[in-house]
């Protein structure tokens, strides 16, 4: 990955101890998609509500492959600001899960704020973010309430996040809204990649940590979020069931494998043995006029072979299983 | 020992255990695991722990599940034996003495076996005996009730094997497949006092899927192509019935066009299957080779009694 960080990133105020940053309080993740973000809006609203609770905070932005008009405002706001703004770029686009995988390497903070590039919800309700993290929470994700975008929109969403809820086993209700605020040590146990920044609640939750909702003030969509093509929908669909995939059955595929292809098999088995029960009363209907016969073969053995590929899969991870350990110990009271 | 907000039944099962132990000769730790609990469980584990230096406490960070406790659990561990106990007081510490000293008749694991279980029939005793009827006679271990947490077996056994899934469940039969000596002993069961129970209904099909797994592993998994090998064989029979049967179809040489092909796939259908298992078999001896789970002792073929 070609990582540019720029030097306003790393020379910053003095506030290094031993050539290293000074940890803050929390640390806003901004990843850039576009070039006509509004960073400035973000930075100041945010570090505004941020200095008001009395934390102090760092933002680090994440140029996804995103020059021109978005990068000069940075270079301002990192001039106006050296030892608060730091800034990473990349040479082409890698999406915002790597935007965050990369930011996570030099975070200084406990606590994460993600953010996109444009004020989605009121700045001030950041403040709730933060103080659920403080009761206890590992995540906290927003929920966009009342919605003030375009009722179609509203409906695709809503239908996104019910098919998510189903698919992903977790009780999330607006994965479009990517500001949330999470444990840094909660980030650094989750792989970070493809579509995983957008499913980040539901995965966290699946993980077995702690995660809240919280109800948000909508603020503005940018941009005119419309209906996405077909393109996109395709995309988004096989970068999910990947997902969805790894994070319900990686410790145990034949679940998975095993379900398809016994269903498979089974309708097959039924289909083929109700033929042949049926030529044995009926004897003149031969089993070879019956196309439905040969469907019935064709999926058993298509079901039969899905079990194979399950078991392939039990095997890996029964080779693997100690880099993939389940649990982390938090603490040990000898 | 797993604990899943289970504050309820802590402090008796403490002092029962307590109790049970000490009368006991050797010593001991107890080890609790607290699996990311959200009730008061982890307070209360303090307050047993206090001024205890035998009770160590093992906090995961988050929820990970009964096996990942164990497996924790077990990896911490400092005692020559290991006894796992549910959090839940349906197990009766009083049983440990028993198992611990069945060990020393010249056993690796010695299971517990809830001959007269309190539970549900239907939800949980019916799948329950199907399993362990299919677990007795893929594995070769009969042992009635591999389900029953409460079991003590050596350290050794568990050498650098990870757990992970569901496999606490099938214990005894992993343990056999690496060469073992399994038996079981008749342990008491209670019926559930404080909490609810954290099994749902969804795991009866599960079993039979799980059995494919854990069969594969405790007995295979030096040899994967075997496995897949013995998945193939009717299908091989199936497809060699077919060529047996209808040479002259096959050939293209039958009464009716319709009955040819029906044989060309008859025939064909099952030997793809076969050949596709075999081919998977070979996948899967590579993943095997590729990694290192056999070369580093996974094996307890000596193990002996006091070695």
């Amino acid at each position: 990955m070609n990582v540019e960080t720029t030097p306003g990133a790393s020379e910053g105020k003095p506030e290094t101890v031993d050539g290293q940053r000074a940890p803050v309080d929390v640390s806003v993740v901004v990843p850039v998609v576009r070039a006509d973000s509004r960073l400035r809006e973000v930075v100041e609203a945010l570090g505004e509500q941020l200095k008001g609770r009395g934390q102090s905070y760092e933002f680090i932005l994440v140029f996804d492959g995103v020059a021109g008009a978005a990068w000069t405002e940075a270079e301002e706001l990192v001039a106006e600001d050296p030892g608060r703004i730091r800034r990473i770029r990349f040479q082409q686009a890698f999406g915002e899960s790597a935007c965050l995988a990369k930011a996570l390497e030099i975070v200084n903070a406990e606590v994460v704020v993600t953010s996109p590039a444009y004020l989605q919800i009121e700045a001030e309700d950041v403040g709730l973010l933060l103080d659920t993290i403080e009761e206890g929470y590992d995540l906290v994700a927003p929920v966009r309430h009342p919605r003030i975008d375009a009722f179609l929109n509203r409906v695709q969403s809503w239908a996104f996040n019910l098919v998510m809820r189903r698919v992903l086993g977790a009780p999330m209700h607006d994965l479009n809204c990517c500001f949330r605020a999470v444990r840094r040590e909660v980030l650094e146990d989750v792989t970070l990649y493809g579509d995983v920044y957008r499913f980040l609640p539901s995965i966290v939750h699946r993980t077995g940590y702690r995660v809240k909702e919280v109800r948000v003030r909508h603020r503005a969509e940018f941009g005119g979020v419309g209906l996405f093509g077909v393109g996109v929908y395709v995309r988004r669909f096989i970068d999910l069931v990947g997902v969805a995939f790894l994070s319900r059955f990686t410790m145990r595929p034949l679940r998975f494998f095993g379900a398809v292809g016994g269903a498979l098999a089974l309708i097959g088995g039924v289909v083929t043995t109700g033929l042949v029960v049926q030529r044995l009363i009926i004897p003149d209907m031969a089993l070879y006029q019956r196309p439905l016969f040969l469907l019935g073969l064709l999926l058993f053995v298509l079901g039969v072979q899905v079990i194979g590929f399950g078991l392939v899969g039990e095997i890996i991870i029964y080779t693997q299983a100690r880099n993939l350990r389940e649990y982390k110990v938090e603490k040990i009271y000898e | 020992m797993p604990v899943f907000d289970e504050a309820g039944n802590l402090p008796q099962l403490h002092e029962e255990l307590l109790d049970v132990l000490e009368r006991a000769e050797g010593g001991f730790e107890l080890l609790y695991v607290d699996d990311g609990s959200r009730d008061q469980s982890r307070n209360v584990l303090r307050t047993l722990r206090k001024g205890d230096r035998r009770v160590r406490i093992i906090c995961l960070r988050h929820q990970s599940g009964q096996t990942a406790a164990l497996a924790a659990g077990f990896e911490q561990a400092r005692g020559e034996i290991l006894v796992p106990l549910d959090g839940d007081l349906q197990n009766d510490p009083a049983d440990i003495p028993m198992l611990v000293g069945r060990l020393d008749d010249g056993y690796d694991l010695v299971a517990g076996w809830r001959k007269d279980r309190r539970d549900a029939w239907l939800v949980r005793r019916i799948p329950s005996i199907i399993a362990n009827r299919l677990i007795s006679r893929f594995t070769g271990v009969s042992v009635h009730d591999t389900g029953c947490t409460l079991k003590a077996f050596r350290r050794s056994l568990m050498q650098d094997r990870a757990l992970y899934g569901e496999q606490h469940r099938y214990l005894p039969a992993l343990f056999a497949g690496t060469g073992a000596r399994v038996t079981e002993l008749v342990v008491h069961h209670r019926p559930r006092r404080h909490g609810k129970s954290k099994y749902g209904i969804g795991r009866t099909l599960r079993v039979l899927l799980d059995m494919l797994t854990v069969t594969m592993i405790s007995s295979f998994s030096q040899r994967p192509l075997r496995y897949f090998a013995f998945l193939a064989f009717p299908f091989f029979a199936a497809s060699l019935l077919v060529g047996v049967t209808a040479p002259q179809e096959l050939m293209g040489g039958g009464a009716e066009f319709a009955l040819d092909t029906l044989a060309v796939l008859a025939f064909m259908l099952p030997f793809m299957a076969c050949a596709y298992f075999l081919l998977l078999g070979l996948l899967a001896e590579l993943v095997v080779k590729a990694s290192d789970v056999h070369r580093s002792g996974a094996l307890n073929v000596s193990v002996g009694g006091d070695a």
